[in-house]
């Protein structure tokens, strides 16, 4: 598979040293990678760190981050903007704390559309409604004219993942983007992204702390423990046979029944996902 | 004596003077705006100490407010020498300060060089600082003293309306005093407590001691209108100041206890500034220089109206710089400037001013705009600045009213001259030529509309210049009348003040008062406080 | 609450014609002193009573609404935008800009206002049109208003720097300019509507009370500010209901604009 992503990186906070050191890995294009760990390992510094937006959290990183073809690390921050949102997309945990809460829907897709777009209002339009009805949502005026606490928490974490796959980026960096929903949504906006990836070609880094989620849309899973990968195999393997400790602590935190469909089908159907992965 | 009929004496003793001090006039109350600055009557500045002054201090002769004739008090009789340096007089025997210490020429030669001393710049002092030089005192015998001046000092006895005697021995120093009443208690920002002086001299015809009253309690009280509120409540027993506005009510709201004594020394008056020095347009100081702009805007007025609504009919139209409420000094051949439009477009053509489409226009092509400064936050002269607005654009002129806050404005009339024309009151304490020295001489500090000049700059200044020296000069009181009339004279027709009205005194007086007399000069109620009773069995024996 | 809507827009538009139409309607110049009735009752020439002055109280309030409803709600803009700007840009980027913007505020709130209000009197020359001059005061009032909102508006600015949604609009490459003023401002628009609001009515009554110092709004002309004033004191409450119609507008209009206001806000 054709490299699209292969980064090696360390970061840091202000007051809290070493929280990633040396993570390596690598996705190909259109691969689903999960990255499992615990709360506090460091997996949303990863995700900030790839949009070198972590300074925003007061922490900075060093290392290289190559994504196709470019290091990201050498960048202008100009150039950086061009990339995000466009090449690389993210969804964030909590859809309704991530949408902006004084702008009506449609508002907001236009400004995300127009961050890397110069068109008229009319391919503007055209471009969100056929977005909106990629991820299923109407995408009538009155949907528009919504403001974010007017839709269930589904709608908005469709709207964020519509948003963020508007212009098709070659990666999405979904960051626990289930772990606010409840199960029926979540196997649904589950099998949106193992949709979205085969549909566009789209490779995502799948963040969570839930190993069955993970493992229900992930080609690959890669394991992060006290800010560094421990493990990284084929889904399968990783429950097969795990290696690292932390990883087999997890496999044997799942049910049985669970892990055993699981093993039956790598690619598990949404149902048991959510079932599995409801806590 | 055994020490039984030591303490039955002691006893009797407390009875007489308890008795003797208890009048039964009871107390009377009424408020001062602020906190007295000072109790000692050598520095005193400010109103509200002049007010505690005036009641607790003895003068050795006093300005009867009522009937504006000089009274003997501590004196009984003084002389003034010819060359007006030296004035001796003849005291009272047998007085003692409110603490008991006995008066004597002593304490009249310890306060006089106590007013003089330099040290300690005395206000009241100024009066007397003619010329270099100390003051001489002579104690001819304890009953008996003159006192002579570096220079000679024009109606030097009138002067002596401010002087309170002060003790030379007694511990209590200033607060023993020789007036009707001392301080007995006071606290600062609440009231101040006065008792009636158990050693004042004084007695009525039939010859009872004064002062009726047993004691005055002044509350320090800055809001007018709760000052107003607590008369109409009865709370206060006098207001001896009451704005026109208020008097109204007053007259509404308790029928007869509003006091109108008629006109006062006070005037509202406008100037124009005429200083070279002045950073206005020259063509507005040759109109402000004209005689005949100032009598065309003098009569453009109508004070009458001025009188009739923003006084309420209680003040009236001003005729110069004297008010009729000066009855000697006062020159009655003069009137008031009749209000007459048409005479003032008349005067104003004179000089090439024409009216042009309701406008006027002075004979460059100037349009006759001015401001006129004032202190803000005063109605009363808000109000007549409005009025006078109107009057002005009936000839055209069009007038701009500046209120500013009182620093800034004797800032700019007195420092930077930076204004056109001036709105505002004088409070005249006291009566004739001698205050109006520093006003009128061309050299002096408040000749307002161009101090301090070098020489006189107009014939008519040094004609001024001329006469005031000459009534200071003289002792003569006809020839020093001849002379001041004669200033009134050139005064009105010159027009450097624009007078426009005298307010009349008005007070509120509680109808349980006795023997109040309101007069025109200030303390317009309490002039006469040691024979002002509450009890009418007190006051009518 | 439809009815309280209809009869706020019933005040205001009522308000504002009179305001238009005040040199039409007016029985009177809001000058002319009709000197043989000062302090006049109601009546059928007068219809609010005349003045200390004699002066048309109806034609003066007209006059005086016109002034303040134009002058006030502008001088409010003007330092709502401030507060704005500046307590948004500096909560927004933080750091030294944060310091240094919020060190100028508070500057600004401990200044000695009125020694600076007296030197920009002093600094006007004395011919000013009355007109000018209520204009001036104004925009004096609307320029030093800002401090306190900017520090609020700052404080909500920093919190939604760091908010979600603004990483989520950095997130799709969104520029910081664009975010400031696209994410966050409609965000704070409601902290700067209120400080609009209840700047209004504090700019109406302190134009009034700088008339000791010598600016605001000079005879003749009135404004609401000016017509408050006179009843202040003594006098002027007794027995003389129809003085206190000002003070009725002034309430009844504000009121008016934060019942639209309230119906206006955002859903939540």
């Amino acid at each position: 598979m054709e490299s699209l992503l292969k980064l090696s990186l360390s970061a840091h906070y202000a007051n809290k040293p070493a929280v990633l050191r040396e993570v390596t890995f690598e996705i190909g294009r259109g691969e689903i990678l999960g990255l499992v760990g615990p709360s506090g390992c460091g997996k949303s510094t990863l995700s900030l760190a790839i949009l070198r937006l972590l300074h925003l959290k007061r922490g900075a990183a060093t290392g290289s981050i190559e994504f196709q073809g470019r290091d990201l690390m050498l960048l202008r921050e100009s150039e950086m903007r061009a990339l995000r949102g466009k090449e690389i997309g993210l969804v964030l945990q909590s859809p309704l704390a991530s949408l902006n809460p004084a702008l009506r829907i449609g508002t907001q897709l236009a400004e995300a559309w127009r961050a890397h777009v110069k068109s008229s209002r009319e391919d503007c339009n055209e471009a969100i409604r056929q977005m909106l009805s990629t991820v299923s949502l109407p995408s009538d005026d009155e949907f528009l004219r919504r403001y974010p606490s007017q839709m269930s928490v589904g709608q908005a974490q469709r709207v964020l993942i519509g948003m963020a796959v508007l212009h098709r980026p070659a990666l999405l960096l979904a960051d626990e983007p289930t772990s606010a929903l409840d199960p029926v949504t979540q196997s649904e906006i589950l099998r949106l992204f193992a949709n979205l990836s085969q549909r566009f070609n789209m490779s995502i880094l799948y963040i969570s702390h839930d190993l069955l989620s993970v493992a229900a849309i992930s080609h690959r899973v890669a394991v992060l423990s006290a800010g560094q990968i421990v493990e990284c195999a084929e889904t399968a393997q990783v429950f097969r046979n795990p290696q690292h400790p932390y990883t087999r602590a997890l496999v044997d935190s799942i049910p049985l029944q669970a892990l055993n469909e699981l093993a039956g089908n790598q690619h598990a159907t949404a149902r048991t996902a959510a079932a599995g992965s409801s806590k | 004596m055994n020490s039984r009929s030591r303490v039955l004496l002691s006893l009797i003793f407390f009875f007489v003077t308890t008795l003797a001090s208890a009048q039964g006039g009871g107390q009377l109350r009424f408020c001062l705006r602020s906190d007295p600055k000072t109790f000692d009557p050598v520095l005193v500045d400010d109103d509200p100490s002049e007010r505690v002054r005036y009641i607790t201090g003895g003068f050795l002769m006093r300005l009867n407010r009522f009937t504006q004739q000089l009274e003997p008090e501590l004196a009984t009789s003084w002389k003034v020498s010819k060359d007006g340096r030296t004035i001796s007089f003849r005291l009272r025997e047998g007085l003692r300060f409110s603490d008991g210490t006995p008066f004597s020429a002593d304490d009249v030669a310890f306060t006089m060089q106590r007013l003089m001393d330099l040290s300690l710049h005395s206000p009241t002092g100024d009066a007397f600082r003619s010329g270099d030089g100390k003051v001489q005192t002579q104690v001819l015998a304890p009953n008996k003293i003159s006192v002579t001046f570096p220079a000679p000092i024009a109606s030097l006895d009138q002067h002596f309306d401010q002087v309170a005697i002060m003790s030379a021995k007694s511990p209590k120093k200033e607060m023993a005093v020789l007036g009707p009443f001392y301080v007995s208690d006071y606290k600062a920002g609440s009231y101040l407590q006065l008792n009636r002086n158990p050693n004042y001299w004084k007695h009525d015809e039939n010859g009872r001691q004064l002062p009726y009253l047993d004691s005055v309690r002044l509350d320090i009280q800055g809001n007018r209108d709760t000052e107003m509120l607590r008369f109409l409540r009865g709370e206060i027993d006098l207001v001896d100041n009451v704005d026109a506005e208020y008097y109204s009510r007053v007259q509404t709201e308790q029928a007869g206890s509003g006091h109108d004594s008629g006109v006062t020394l006070d005037p509202e008056q406008v100037w124009f500034n005429q200083t070279p020095k002045s950073p206005i347009p020259a063509y507005k100081r040759a109109w402000f220089r004209s005689t005949n702009f100032r009598v065309a805007i003098w009569q453009a007025l109508n004070r009458d109206d001025i009188a009739r609504i923003v006084y309420r009919g209680r003040a009236q139209s001003a005729v110069g710089m004297l008010s009729p409420a000066d009855k000697f000094w006062f020159n009655t051949r003069l009137t008031t400037h009749s209000y007459d439009r048409q005479g003032a477009l008349k005067l104003l053509a004179q000089d090439g001013f024409r009216l042009q489409n309701g406008q006027l226009f002075d004979r460059d092509g100037h349009l006759v705009e001015f401001s006129l400064v004032t202190g803000a936050g005063n109605k009363t002269r808000e109000r007549i600045a409005t009025m006078m607005q109107q009057d002005l654009s009936q000839i055209g002129i069009k007038l701009n009213v500046v209120p500013l806050d009182f620093p800034s404005l004797i800032e700019r009339i007195t420092r930077t001259y930076d204004y056109e024309a001036c709105l505002l009151g004088l409070t005249n304490m006291s009566l004739g030529p001698d205050a109006q020295m520093n006003v009128w001489l061309s050299s002096a500090d408040n000749h307002q509309w161009n101090p301090r000049q070098k020489q006189p700059e107009t014939a008519w200044e040094a004609e001024i210049d001329r006469l005031m020296r000459t009534q200071a000069s003289s002792l003569d009181p006809k020839k020093r009348k001849e002379a001041f009339d004669r200033v009134q004279q050139i005064a009105w027709e010159q027009a450097p003040f624009i007078y426009l009205v005298n307010r009349h005194a008005l007070s509120a007086i509680s109808p349980k008062l006795h023997n109040a007399q309101p007069a025109v000069l200030q303390p317009y109620v309490y002039w006469n406080i040691d024979r002002i009773s509450k009890s009418a069995e007190v006051a009518s024996k | 609450m439809i009815w309280m809507r209809n009869i706020a827009i019933g005040v205001l538009a009522m308000t504002f014609a009179a305001c238009l139409l005040a040199g039409t309607i007016a029985p009177a110049s809001y000058a002319m002193q009709f000197r043989e009735e000062p302090d006049a009752a109601p009546s059928h020439q007068h219809w609010l009573g005349t003045d200390d002055l004699g002066r048309d109280r109806f034609s003066r309030l007209l006059q005086g609404t016109r002034i303040s409803l134009l002058l006030a709600p502008a001088a409010a803009f003007l330092t709502s935008v401030l507060a704005g700007l500046i307590g948004g840009i500096a909560g927004y980027w933080g750091g030294w800009t944060e310091r240094v913007l919020m060190a100028a505020a508070d500057l600004v709130l401990s200044l000695p206002w009125l020694f600076l209000l007296l030197t920009a009197r002093a600094l006007m020359p004395l011919n000013v049109s009355p007109m000018n001059s209520v204009a001036i005061t104004f925009l004096i009032l609307g320029l030093l208003g800002w401090a306190a909102a900017a520090r609020v508006v700052c404080a909500g600015a920093r919190s939604l720097r760091a908010s979600d949604f603004s990483l989520q609009a950095r997130a799709m490459g969104c520029g910081e300019a664009r975010l400031l003023f696209r994410h966050v401002a409609p965000n704070l628009q409601p902290m700067l509507l209120t400080q609009f609001w209840i700047s209004i009515p504090v700019f109406i009554l302190a134009e009034a009370n700088l008339g000791i110092l010598g600016l605001g709004v000079v005879e003749p002309l009135p404004s609401w500010g000016s017509l408050l004033k006179e009843l202040s004191g003594l006098t002027a409450i007794s027995g003389q209901p129809w003085v206190f119609v000002p003070l009725l507008l002034l309430i009844a209009v504000v009121t008016s604009f934060q019942v639209l206001l309230v119906d206006q806000e955002l859903p939540s």
